[in-house]
This record gives structure tokens, C-alpha cells and sequence, in this order.
């Protein structure tokens, strides 16, 4: 038996983990204990992650649609079907007409690669990945404000943070390493702060819990500045050496008063006053969120009032004290890092720059196209007007995670030529043409980077099954076909690309992350060490800028015919669409079936108990599920967790987006609920009357 | 029997070379990274025989996390049975394992001998080493399984700077070290005089004292409210860790997988900590509630075992204590148990 060490393949916490291997299989999982992040620990899906790699239903053979069903085909025949299709495609409509989806769930080679291969290849730049659908508003946002959109400190540094404020992230559930650290941080005298519409299990140990309505955010943090600023507690000297615009931002942060932000969140303004002063006085502050913030039409504008906040206070620059996005996916900081972006290369060069696509251009040999591409959204709508004319995704399943189902569908059937490359069977190769077996995060090599912007070292454990490949060779051997050659010897030989044209990524290559637990970028040359927290001195891009937000309503506000607001989001035991978590025995059994969170009195109110069928609708279509009857959700808003394709709560979510970001608010959107049954009125038939004296058996 | 010799450091691994020749040789190895982990060995002397920081459990090569019991093969209508009758010699585990495995010998081969584990149990030699430094979370010392046995292990080596003091309990064990007798000398009066006092200076290392039979008798008691057991659920991550990690911890779940032509029947950990676990037909939950589940695995090793098995279900190992992400392992609750028995009944109310 060996035991490899490689990393989590679930959530952005990445955590180590070994992997033990008997035959070419994997029979266990057990956790790394000097690891920085999870220090032995593991929560339910890392010690679980090893089963689903060996599930029957992974894909082994490339297939291609023949008479309306996908039927085995040799890797010749799938790569050169592909590579003439998107040749045709190119030459008779454009490049442009071309959408490609890259992965969060795969390395940053890879991402790489896919990057290289659409922009350079097929001579695009419409690449995109579900890192629009969580943290594009943190990318946007926080580069406006700082020059840089990552987390700023490290986690190991939460433990000896005075402040923890946590707003829309429900942390013991969806990055549970992280959350215990910052229970660890409790214990040792830091003041929790939480914000979030639900009673999350973080939010049981807050010392102060902010319940205010689902999208009001951008009011309680200007509600909250507005009190920093009132009562005193600007850091003055920060504001004036370090930021600029100050001027233009306060007088909007002026009519944010403290009564008509009561009003607008529904939190009490002595809350709000403790909470200001808790967080702008102590020093070692850390603010982190997630999707609660993000996942909004004002999403960028959230990201933007949390930028504010820390500026405010200076609580950034140092260790402990930070503003910290918690990204969802195991490398989705790495694929936006590796410029799977519409609009950057690798390091968020922007396309549009013409030094940064010189160099690009010198390197990779290839004329670049200047025009910025399309996001994830808008391929979707281009399809559904049908200027898209082919898709290639690669290890996404935007028709379990993208809103509005409906819509999706149809734009999907519209598309010409659809190739989907991933491990196992998901509701997009519905519409696949051709369909590409992919190699899991425990047959290949590459890195990931985590939330706290650590590059790891990922060891392949075990071969692939059947004739299944790593996405990188299949990138490789695709683009070779289609007249570009590409040539490594190994992942390592990409990450020395990525190391020559990206400046964060410069110091980064494989034999340096062997030594210890990943390098965390920016690390410009061979010799440096990795940075552990952000805007040391200076902000990336010199000084940071107030940027003025004002408070927008939800797209969708609950009205007469649809009066619940219905909010989305994860749960414990299960992973976005559920293609790996679904097929791990555990974790499906756990938590088998959709359902819908409802708070007791309003359930009462519509005559539904506990367990019972309900459906849910929103102006966009229905879905059933069983309700589950609980005091951790406010009044008047449910929740639906999105992993069930069965019962595809996207079905219902609004498709509006962020203007800056094309976000969609996967987290407001208005819906009706009815009772799918009726508790039967039984009329009990009488006992017959019985004499009971003369059943009595005589002794 | 018991039988006692004197093997010297220098001739270890020329000991362990020959039996990997006739076995697959575990021992604990240190990685890039400064982790022990139990692996097949390549390296002799890369053995880590000093393990100052924590080693895991030798429960999965007994009960693997993840084990195929039978195949059945669709075009022989044919079933295989996957027992495993690999020959291994595992050294280098501490006595709190060996202690563990004696347990769970009662739990598996007693009433009803479940084979796949016995089997492995017969062909597992088990070359414990007495610990001369425990580490910071271990407790086993008052539990009498650690940090040497007085019974129960195949071969026992104490590390006298220069030489091993070897014990050996089972026939197995004797004869394999008769085998070698070349390598091995009689013990001195002064060698019983070294390990004895090996023995004293690591007991005197230990840093915490936990008395389980102090929480059992509180829990017994009735003193310990609900509210108590409230505020540990409260922060349960769910994650199952205790269990995984625990060498006395023993769920498992029973999966079918149909490949193309073979059919595949596997047994895989699992956890009472989750509320799947026992979830009936028709969908019901009768440990839906969380502080159920939380309080059924400690009174399961606190109250249960010692009832039916008649040693706790913990051998102080303290490896929960370093897994558990909430800390709300064994020897935490046990010393917050040990708060409310000190300050009286009053503290109880509050948790």
C-alpha cells in the first residue's frame, strides 16, 4: 500500500490529503497533519472524496452522437470529427461564433491550455468558466479597488484575529476548514461577527448576529460606514496616505443614515452601532464572504462596499486584517488566475492591452484577437438567437448551475456543434455531439490554488479507466490536429510557460512546490518565498479608490402572486451539480432528496408539515420538493439547495445579472408555494360493539 | 508463554529485510512534508523509528476504509470471493493499537467471526514499539494500554538507546525470532533494569490524565443534562472524523456497484455520527436530531463497551483530539465532564 499526498478535490479550502493506493485503486483517504490548512482534519467529503473515482459510471470511451445517440468511438476518430467541425465553424462564421467553458475543477495547467487553446488556436476570446456564476463580482470588484481580487491573508492567520466579521458565507458548511479555524479563534477571546438572512451554524457561536433581508447588503455596510464616519472611528491617516476619493464617496455614504438603513435591511440600529464599533476599533480585523454577497444584480456593488469598509477602517495591508472572498471551487482561484476570463490573459492582463498581447503574441506565435469575449451568460443568450454555433465545454454542467433552465435548454438545442469533455454523464451531454472522457483529480498531475492563493502540488495516484485522458493531453493533441502545435513533455513543462508570461505566477514551478505545501502568489522570481497577505506598503495598483455605491432593491422583490423570496445555495453533504457527491454512498444517502427550507409559521400558515410534497414556482417555471420545516430561516424567505438535477431549483432562479460582472442573482428571486397534498379527512368507522364479558376466557 | 531477548540496534534492518522477503513490511515513514504515514516499505532505513509527532491508526490495514468482499462475474455466473490472505508484518505501531486490535478481536471474531477481517488478523505479525515519548494529546496511561502492554502483543520492543528489549507473546512471533536466533542474546539483570526504568521515565512524560471511568460514573449519575451534550452537538462538524480516525470505531456500509460484466460488493466506513446511518424504510430519521447522534457515540464508548466488552471504547490514543475540527473529541469532553464533577452540580445547567 502507498499513500500519496495530493489535494482536496472538493471546496477552495485545499486541504491535504493522502491517498491510498493498493493495485492501480484507490481503497482510502486519510488527512495531512502538518498541512497549514486542515492540520489533520477533514470534513465529510475530503475523507469520502476517494469513492466516486472508481464509480461504473465514469466515462472511459470517447463518444459521438450518431442518429440521435452517443456511441463509442477511438480517440482518432472524436479528436479529427472536433477539430474539422471547429475549423468549418471558424472559417464559415468566425471565430467569434466559437464559445468555449473552461474548469474550476481542473488544474491550472489545464486552464492554462484551454485559454491558450481558444485564443490562440481558435483565435477567440470567448472563454469562460463558473467562476462567473460566484466570484466574478470579487475579480471586478475588488481590481477596481485594489488592483487585485483575492483573498489578502492567509488562513492560518485567523487564529489570532481579534475580529472575524462573516457576511453571506455559511462557513461551517461550505469551507469547513476554515471555519475551524475561526473557531478556534473564538476560543481563544476573537469577537464573532455574522451577517446572514439564515441562522447558519457559524452563526450559533457569533456573539452578534446581523439578520437582515436577503439583498440589502449594500445598505447595512453603507449603514455601518455611515456610523464609522459619525462617530469618529475612520482611520485618517490611512484614508490619506494610502486610498483616494474619499471626497465623492462620503457624500454618498452621507444619506445612508442609520434610520433608513433600519428600514431597508430590517436590522435594529443599536446592532448596527456595536457592530460598527466592534469592527473599526480593533485593529486585527478580518472581514470574509462568499455567494451571499456575490451572487446579487448588485454584486459588484457589494464587493465594492466591503472594499470601502476596509479602506475605511485600514484594516488591510497587514496579517489578521483583510478583506477575504472564500472561493467555492478546489481551483477556481487558479482558473481565474490562468485568465479562463473573457477579457484577461493569465494574470489578469487585459486583452485589450496591446503590450501584454505582444507578449502573448511573441510567445505563443500567433496573431491575437483584441476584442474582449463574451461572458457565460451572454454565449447563452448569443445561442438562443443562434450566433453561436459551437460550444466545447470542458468539466462544467452549466444545465444543472446556470439560472433559468428553461431558457438554457433552448439555446443549448440551437447550438450546432456541442463537445463536452468531462468524467462523468451530466445533463449537458444531453446536447453533446461529441463527448470526451476526461482523467479525475487522482489520475493526473498539475496544480491547484486555493482561496488563500496557495499553488499545490496535485500527484497522480492511479492510471485513468478505460482509455480516458487528462484534460491537458486531450487539449494538446486537439490543437496539434487543428494546425497549432503544442508540445510538453509533462505539466511541469506548462507550468514553466505559465511561469514566463504570468508575473504572479513567476517564481512558481513544480520542483519548488515539492519541497512544502505550495508557494502563495504573487512570487515573482525563483527565489522568493510566496506572499502570505496582500497590500503590504502599497495596494497593487498603487492607491486604493473608494468607488461610490448606492443601494439597489432585487430584480425580483416578493409581490402578491409570488410572496416568498426564494434564496439558493449548497449544502454540507453535497457539491454543486452532484456529478462526484451524488455517486459517493455517504454522502447521497445523507442527504438523498431536494427539499425546501420553510420557517414553521409560514408553513403553518399555507397548511404544510414537515416532509410533505410541495411545489414551488416562480415566473420562470415549477419544481417539487418535500419541505423541511425549520427556525433557522427568517419569515417569508425559503431556501432550495441547486445540486438535484431531479428537482433543479434553476429552474425558478432569475436570470438578471450584474451590468458589471453578469452575475446572476442566484439569491433573490420571488416564488409561490403550494401544497402538493391535503391531509385526508378520515372518517374513523365505529368498533363494533363488542360484549367484552363474553370474550373473557374461563380458567 | 512469554519470552524475552536482547536484539541490537545495528542489526534492525538486516532483521526486517528478512522478513520482508517472506512478507509485505508496514512501517511508519516520514514524507516531503513531515508527515508519518504507514506504508509498504522500499527504504529500510527510512523506517521512522523515533516518531515524535503523532502516527495514524493501523485500523485500515484490518478493516480497510474502502474493501471489495466479492465479485460476481456476469458471463461465469461466478462468484469470487476477495478475501485477502496477504502475509504482512506491520512494525512499528505503539500499544495503544495493539490494544485497539485485542478489542476489536472480541468485536469481530468473537460471536460471529466476521472472515474478512479475521483473516487479515491471522495473517497481520504486529511488531509494537513501547513509546518513550508520548505525545501531547496521547492518554492511554490511564487506560493501561499504553505506553507498553503487559499482554496481548506479538513481539514488544523497548528502545534501550543501543538495543531493543524484545518481548514476544504469540507462537507466530517465537518462532520467527527462533528463526533468527543469531541475531538475538539473552536479557541481562542490567537490561531489565534499563527497561524498567524506560518504562517510569515515559509515564512521567505524559501530559494529560484522563479517567474515563470518572465520566462514565458522572454520566451514570444523571447529573449530566441535556444542555450539556447541547453545547458539544453545537459544534459538531459532521465530518466523521472521530470515527475514521478511532481504532475502536467499527461502522461500515455495504454498497453494490454492477460494472459491465462483473458485479462488485464493497464495504466502506461509515459513521454513527450521521443521521443516514440509521435511517429506516420509508425514509425515517430517528436520530434526525443532531445531540442524539453526539451523545449515542460517547455513551457508546463510555457506557456501552465497558458493559458489554468490558474495556472502554477509547484507548487514548488522542487522535480524535487532533482530527476533530470542532475539538470536541474524547479527552475534551471527558475533561469538561471532569469541571462539572469538580465545581458541583451547579455548573451542570449551564453546560
Amino acid at each position: 500500500m502507498d499513500k500519496i499526498l495530493t489535494v482536496c478535490p472538493y471546496c477552495g479550502c485545499g486541504c491535504g490529503l493522502y491517498l491510498h493506493v493498493e493495485d492501480d485503486r484507490i481503497v482510502g483517504v486519510s488527512p495531512c497533519i502538518n498541512h497549514p490548512v486542515n492540520r489533520g482534519s477533514l470534513c465529510v467529503k475530503g475523507w469520502n472524496c476517494y469513492e466516486f473515482v472508481h464509480h461504473p459510471d465514469r466515462l472511459k470511451f470517447p463518444m459521438i452522437r450518431k442518429r440521435g445517440t452517443l456511441v463509442r468511438a477511438t480517440w482518432d476518430e472524436a479528436l479529427d470529427l472536433i477539430a474539422r467541425r471547429l475549423t468549418e465553424i471558424k472559417r464559415l462564421y468566425g471565430s467569434d461564433s466559437i464559445g468555449l467553458l473552461s474548469s474550476a475543477k481542473c488544474t491550472n495547467e489545464e486552464n492554462y491550455l484551454m485559454m491558450k487553446f481558444a485564443r490562440a488556436v481558435v483565435g477567440t476570446n470567448n472563454i469562460d468558466h463558473c467562476a462567473r456564476l460566484c466570484h466574478s463580482s470579487t475579480v471586478g470588484g475588488l481590481a477596481a479597488a485594489f488592483g487585485s481580487g483575492a483573498m489578502t491573508n492567509s488562513i492560518n492567520e485567523i487564529i489570532n484575529a481579534r475580529v472575524l466579521f462573516v457576511i453571506g458565507s455559511n462557513t461551517t458548511e461550505q469551507h469547513p476548514m476554515i471555519a475551524m479555524h475561526m473557531l478556534d479563534a473564538v476560543d481563544s477571546g476573537a469577537t464573532l461577527i455574522v451577517a446572514d438572512p439564515r441562522k447558519t451554524q457559524l452563526a450559533e457561536f457569533a456573539h452578534i448576529h446581523l439578520q437582515h433581508r436577503p439583498g440589502s447588503d449594500v445598505a447595512l455596510l453603507m449603514g455601518l460606514m455611515n456610523i464609522i464616519v459619525t462617530e469618529g472611528l475612520v482611520d485618517i491617516d490611512f484614508v490619506k496616505r494610502r486610498t483616494e476619493n474619499f471626497d465623492s464617496f462620503l457624500d454618498t455614504l452621507r444619506t445612508f443614515d442609520p434610520a433608513k438603513v433600519e428600514a431597508i435591511t430590517g436590522v435594529k440600529i443599536q446592532l448596527l452601532r456595536r457592530v460598527a464599533r466592534i469592527y473599526a476599533m480593533e485593529k486585527r480585523s478580518m472581514l470574509f464572504y462568499a455567494m451571499g454577497i456575490t451572487q446579487h444584480i448588485t454584486g459588484v456593488d457589494n464587493v465594492r462596499a466591503l472594499a470601502n469598509l476596509v479602506m475605511l477602517t485600514g484594516h488591510i495591508g497587514l496579517p489578521m486584517s483583510g478583506i477575504n472572498p472564500l472561493r467555492g471551487q478546489n481551483n477556481v482561484q487558479g482558473a481565474c488566475d490562468m485568465g479562463a476570463l473573457p477579457n484577461v490573459f493569465s494574470g489578469y492582463q487585459t486583452v485589450t492591452d496591446p503590450r501584454a498581447r505582444k507578449k502573448f503574441q511573441n510567445t505563443w506565435r500567433k496573431k491575437l484577437n483584441p476584442k474582449p469575449g463574451l461572458t457565460l451568460m451572454e454565449m447563452m443568450d448569443m445561442a438562443y438567437v443562434g450566433r453561436l454555433k459551437a460550444l466545447y465545454v470542458m468539466g462544467e454542467n452549466p444545465l444543472l448551475s446556470d439560472p433559468d433552465l428553461g431558457h438554457l435548454e433552448k439555446a443549448m438545442e440551437r447550438i450546432d456543434f456541442v463537445v463536452v469533455q468531462d468524467i462523468f454523464p451530466n445533463e449537458t451531454m444531453n446536447y453533446a455531439d461529441v463527448v470526451l472522457p476526461a482523467a479525475s483529480f487522482a489520475e493526473k498531475d498539475g496544480t491547484y490554488t486555493n482561496t488563500e492563493r496557495r499553488v499545490q502540488l496535485l500527484q497522480r495516484a492511479i492510471s485513468p479507466p478505460g482509455e480516458a485522458k487528462a484534460d491537458w493531453e486531450i487539449i494538446v493533441d486537439l490543437a496539434t490536429r487543428m494546425g497549432y502545435r503544442m508540445h510538453y513533455r509533462g505539466t511541469y513543462e506548462i507550468m514553466e510557460e505559465i511561469a514566463l508570461l504570468t508575473p504572479s505566477y513567476g517564481g512558481i514551478l513544480h520542483h519548488r512546490l515539492k519541497e512544502g505545501f505550495g508557494l502563495q502568489w504573487p512570487c515573482p522570481t525563483q527565489d522568493h518565498p510566496g506572499t502570505p497577505y496582500l497590500h503590504r506598503k502599497k495596494f497593487a495598483k498603487g492607491l486604493g479608490t473608494f468607488i461610490t455605491v448606492d443601494y439597489i432593491p432585487p430584480d425580483e422583490p416578493p409581490d402578491k402572486e409570488y410572496p416568498f423570496l426564494l434564496t439558493t445555495g449548497r449544502i454540507y453533504f453535497h457539491y454543486h451539480t452532484g456529478t462526484m457527491c451524488r455517486r459517493t454512498v455517504v454522502l447521497e444517502r445523507e442527504e438523498p432528496e431536494c427539499f425546501v427550507e420553510i420557517n414553521p409559521e409560514d408553513a403553518d400558515s399555507l397548511g404544510i408539515k414537515n416532509g410533505w410534497p410541495v411545489k414551488v414556482t416562480s415566473r420562470r417555471g415549477s419544481i417539487e420538493v418535500k419541505a423541511k420545516l425549520t427556525g433557522k430561516i427568517p419569515q417569508g424567505t425559503v431556501f432550495i439547495p441547486f445540486h438535484y438535477a431531479e428537482a433543479a431549483v434553476n429552474r425558478l432562479t432569475n436570470p438578471a445579472v450584474d451590468p458589471k460582472a453578469k452575475i446572476p442573482e442566484y439569491k433573490v428571486c420571488a416564488v409561490r408555494i403550494e401544497p402538493l397534498y391535503k391531509m385526508p379527512v378520515v372518517k374513523t368507522p365505529k368498533p363494533p360493539e363488542v360484549e367484552l364479558e363474553s370474550l373473557r376466557i374461563e380458567e | 508463554m512469554k519470552r524475552e531477548w536482547i536484539l541490537d540496534k545495528n542489526h534492525l534492518s538486516y532483521w526486517l529485510r528478512q522478513l520482508r522477503n517472506q512478507m509485505q513490511l508496514i512501517a511508519p515513514m516520514r514524507d516531503q512534508v513531515g508527515d508519518i504515514v504507514f506504508k509498504q516499505v522500499e527504504h529500510i532505513h527510512k523506517i521512522e523509528l523515533n516518531c515524535p509527532s503523532l502516527l495514524p491508526s493501523v485500523k485500515e490495514f484490518f478493516l480497510p476504509q474502502y474493501e471489495r468482499l466479492f465479485e460476481y462475474s456476469k458471463k461465469d455466473d461466478r462468484v469470487v470471493d476477495s478475501i485477502s490472505k496477504t502475509k504482512r508484518v506491520i512494525f512499528g505501531l505503539r500499544s495503544c493499537d495493539v490494544a485497539a486490535l485485542n478489542t476489536l478481536d472480541r468485536f469481530f471474531i468473537d460471536e460471529m467471526p466476521d472472515p474478512y477481517y479475521k483473516s487479515r488478523r491471522e495473517n497481520s505479525l504486529l511488531i509494537s514499539i513501547v513509546c518513550n515519548n508520548p505525545d501531547p494529546t496521547c492518554f492511554c496511561i490511564g487506560l493501561d494500554t499504553g505506553p507498553y502492554l503487559k499482554q496481548g502483543f506479538d513481539i514488544q520492543l523497548t528502545d534501550l538507546g543501543d538495543r531493543y528489549f524484545v518481548q514476544a507473546e504469540s507462537e507466530w512471533a517465537i518462532s520467527i525470532i527462533k528463526n533468527y536466533h543469531f541475531l538475538f542474546s539473552r536479557p541481562q539483570k542490567s537490561d531489565y533494569d534499563d527497561q524498567y526504568e524506560v518504562l517510569l521515565s515515559s509515564k512521567a512524560r505524559f501530559q494529560k490524565r484522563i479517567s474515563l471511568q470518572q465520566s462514565r460514573q458522572l454520566i451514570k449519575s444523571g447529573r449530566i443534562k441535556d444542555s450539556f451534550w447541547q453545547g458539544i452537538t453545537s459544534r459538531c462538524f459532521e465530518c466523521g472524523g472521530c470515527v475514521y480516525q478511532c481504532p475502536l470505531c467499527t461502522c461500515f456500509t455495504v454498497v453494490d456497484r454492477s460494472y459491465n460484466d462483473t458485479v462488485e460488493r464493497a464495504r466502506l466506513w461509515d459513521s454513527c455520527l450521521f443521521k443516514g446511518f440509521t435511517r429506516l424504510a420509508g425514509g425515517i430519521l430517528p436520530n434526525e436530531e443532531r445531540i442524539k447522534r453526539t451523545k449515542r457515540w460517547f455513551f457508546h464508548k463510555l457506557i456501552h463497551y465497558p458493559d458489554v466488552l468490558e474495556s472502554f471504547g477509547c484507548v487514548g490514543c488522542g487522535r480524535c483530539t487532533v482530527t476533530c475540527p470542532g475539538r470536541i473529541d474524547m479527552a475534551s469532553v471527558c475533561m469538561k465532564l471532569k469541571s462539572i464533577a469538580l465545581n458541583g452540580e451547579e455548573i451542570t445547567d449551564e453546560g
